[in-house]
């Protein structure tokens, strides 16, 4: 039994690993012409980092803008290609580059050791530099490394400020993925410092007084100070032709001129810095409505698709033909027994091998094919708990399978089942803020942006808590009046 | 009519009927008795298959039907009403539409047709105005009523009755009774498993007594009731009567 197992799990892994191409599938370069063909450029970064790549309005529209963007812009128009920018955590960039989904990471990101390991970097395109963020009542208490002795520190998980962290003595680290949250540890004292980048430091500390930065005195090697472009290993043409984009960058010194630019949109994005919550809701309302439309969509297709698909999974478990029956419940079993997080990645990153499945389709397939597995079990339940009196009513009386699942037992496990499709709907619309992971700008996504371009770290916290609220309890609503409807007991 | 030969049927290893052979005419009332686990509800409900006999022959008009298909097995429990001891009428449908859903969708009666019929019906066991009324708002012999009118909305060639009446307060059975005596007089063939006795002894053409998987002795019902011939027969009526 054991000896099985043990060779399950082999053959397991040997079969994932056959399903990941590995590099050498791209030795042949030619990326290039593959970006040009394709007459678009897919960038992947990640848009909480101001001045580099933060949401701003332009025209009336909510764009990714920063000094990166920039460049990206200026590298695309050099190869005649159109720009398109996907938005996603830091930590995805380098696995949706792997998988294909996108074609170069522009995001900041330093050509670290660990790094250059698995993806092919650019020139330096930036010299940067690393800051301690402390809390403005702190000035001066804290203004070295040293003098952060066997404090806690926050640093974002998988960053080079994670590395450089551990020069300060006997430091205790707290990872988060993201940014703004380590700032509002920072200013609830849960943490005494934030490890962050130079540029995006400063930034944040002139948009809120109750913030205060320096630049640490960090060793560092001479290739962790700057910013740098990563592509997939062996795609040497493309790397060329970034490199020629960014040397003429760099020899007209127009990263001078983009990173003005920013700030401008900075500056923008941060009017009347004294705004109520009233104005906040109207400055940001726009991105609130398109991260509810976008949850409301993924919920409503995804509950729609998993009802359909549960109720043949659930008529296949109740199947005399034991194939059948085997097929549905391994599905059950192993989507309920695998988290929703990984299934949405291996959808989006194991798919983008083979074809370009945009992250929004990729999400939704993702909820759908989870909630399926939940909704068939909800199903059999319902049916199951209906008299098996009513069933030998119907055939006696010469009805078909068909006609007395349709007539007879659908209906009646429908009203048993009804309140707990309602709360399967319900954990649906808060389940969904999982594909924020890829990138689906739905409403924790947006919170996200929110939260980065106003420098604000609860407000749209709370925002974002009451319009859940106010989703699931209108739902909850429309879910009992026709449970009221279907009562005839 | 039905022709029952060499029936056996096992649930597991319990085998419930050893072998039955059995013969129901045209017309004919046929009423089952004996003790619990005897296996005559088994036997009703071999009748129409929703029991599946584990060995012997079932035909009925001309057809037999085991290893029949799905789908003309249909067609014949179309033929063959059944009443329950537990009612089972639709609780999410009114009680006309209990009566049109079957007509309508597996024989494809027009739903006029079909709703005259089941207000007919309705009168016919004395409940022409529930039509509008759900199920929850019967009392138990209403629902039996409904649930025989619903068997007759059909037109079946024969009517199957499985203790129709156990499950009902005493004061209720009279009026359930009362249906199915009418309805043997109208010339239904009936089979019917029960423990009414005085129902066996006035309306039933042949009573067949059952014990232990068999049917141990059969004859009219002054001859069952009068002069059982068979020790198990006495011993059974000795007690209930």
């Amino acid at each position: 039994m054991k000896k099985t197992f043990k060779a399950f799990i082999a053959f397991f892994i040997l079969a994932i690993t056959l399903l990941i191409p590995t590099q050498s599938v791209h030795a042949e370069d030619g990326s290039l012409e593959r970006v040009k063909e394709n007459g678009e450029l897919v960038i992947g970064t990640s848009a909480d980092f101001p001045p580099f790549e933060f949401y701003a309005e332009v025209d009336g529209e909510q764009e990714i803008v920063g000094m990166d963007m920039a460049i990206a812009r200026k590298i695309a128009e050099d190869m005649g290609v159109e720009l398109v920018i996907r938005d996603m955590e830091f930590d995805s960039l380098i696995p949706a580059l792997e998988a294909s989904n996108i074609d170069m990471i522009v995001a900041g990101m330093t050509p670290t050791a660990e790094r250059r390991k698995s993806v092919n970097f650019s020139d330096i395109y930036y010299q940067t530099f690393q800051n301690i963020m402390v809390r403005a009542e702190d000035e001066g208490i804290y203004d070295s490394v040293d003098s952060l002795r066997g404090q806690k520190v926050g640093v974002q998980t998988a960053s080079l400020q994670e590395q450089l962290a551990q020069q300060i003595p006997d430091v205790e680290l707290m990872q988060l993925g993201n940014i703004n949250d380590l700032i509002l540890a920072l200013q609830t004292n849960r943490i005494e410092a934030v490890v962050m980048q130079g540029p995006n430091a400063v930034a944040h500390a002139e948009n809120d007084n109750t913030l205060y930065t320096f630049e640490g005195d960090f060793e560092l090697d001479e290739e962790d100070q700057g910013s740098a472009i990563a592509m997939r290993m062996g795609e040497d043409s493309l790397a060329a032709a970034v490199n020629d984009s960014l040397g003429e960058i760099l020899e007209n010194g127009l990263i001078e001129e983009y990173l003005g630019t920013a700030g401008e949109y900075m500056a923008g994005s941060t009017d009347g810095d004294e705004e109520t919550s009233e104005s906040f809701v109207g400055t940001y309302w726009s991105y609130f409505a398109d991260g509810m439309y976008v949850t409301l969509l993924i919920s409503v297709i995804s509950v729609l698709v998993g009802m359909v698909l549960g109720f043949f999974l659930s008529l296949m478990r109740l199947a005399k033909n034991i194939v059948l029956r085997l097929i549905a419940s391994s599905y059950v079993e192993f989507v309920r027994g695998t988290p929703l997080m990984i299934q949405v990645m291996f959808i989006y990153f194991g798919v983008g091998v083979f074809f370009d499945l945009p992250a929004l389709t990729a999400g939704i397939i993702a909820v759908s094919l989870n909630s399926g597995a939940y909704i068939c079990e909800i199903i059999r339940g319902g049916l199951n708990s209906v008299d098996s009196g009513q069933s030998e009513a119907a055939r006696s009386l010469g009805m078909s399978k068909n006609q007395a699942m349709r007539y007879i037992l659908f209906p009646q496990a429908l009203k048993n089942i009804w309140p707990a499709l309602g709360n399967e709907f319900i954990t649906i619309i808060k389940e969904s803020s999982i594909v924020s992971v890829i990138g689906v700008g739905e409403l924790i996504f947006q919170t996200r942006i929110v939260r980065s371009a106003s420098f604000k770290g609860i407000l749209p916290l709370f925002v974002t808590m009451i319009i859940y609220f106010f989703l699931t309890f209108t739902l909850s609503k429309i879910l009992n009046y026709f449970e009221g409807r279907m009562n005839h007991d | 009519m039905i022709s029952v030969k060499h029936l056996k049927k096992s649930f597991g290893k319990n085998e419930v009927l050893k072998d039955i052979n059995e013969e129901i005419n045209q017309g004919e009332v046929v009423v089952v008795i004996g003790p619990s686990g005897s296996g005559k509800s088994t036997f009703l409900r071999c009748l129409n298959l929703l029991e599946e006999p584990t060995d012997g022959e079932i035909v009925f008009e001309g057809t037999p039907l085991t290893g029949l298909k799905e789908q003309d097995l249909n067609q014949l429990r179309q033929k063959m009403g059944m009443v329950f001891q537990q009612f089972n009428l639709f609780p999410h449908m009114t009680v006309q539409k209990n009566l049109t859903i079957s007509p309508v969708q597996s024989k494809g009666t027009k739903k006029e047709l079909a709703e005259e019929k089941a207000g007919q019906l309705l009168k016919q066991v004395g409940l022409g105005d529930k039509l509008e009324a759900y199920p929850a708002s019967l009392s138990g012999g209403q629902k039996q009523r409904v649930a025989i009118a619903r068997a007759l909305a059909m037109d079946p060639d024969v009517m199957l009755f499985d203790e129709p009446t156990s499950a009902l307060d005493p004061e209720m059975v009279g009026e359930v009774l009362n249906v199915m005596n009418q309805l043997a007089k109208s010339g239904m063939t009936m089979v019917v498993v029960t423990h009414e006795m005085g129902f066996a002894r006035e309306v039933a053409d042949r009573v067949l007594f059952m014990d232990d998987g068999y049917i141990v002795e059969q004859g009219t019902p002054d001859e069952i009731f009068q002069n059982p011939q068979h020790p198990r027969t006495k011993d059974f009526l000795a007690k209930i009567l």
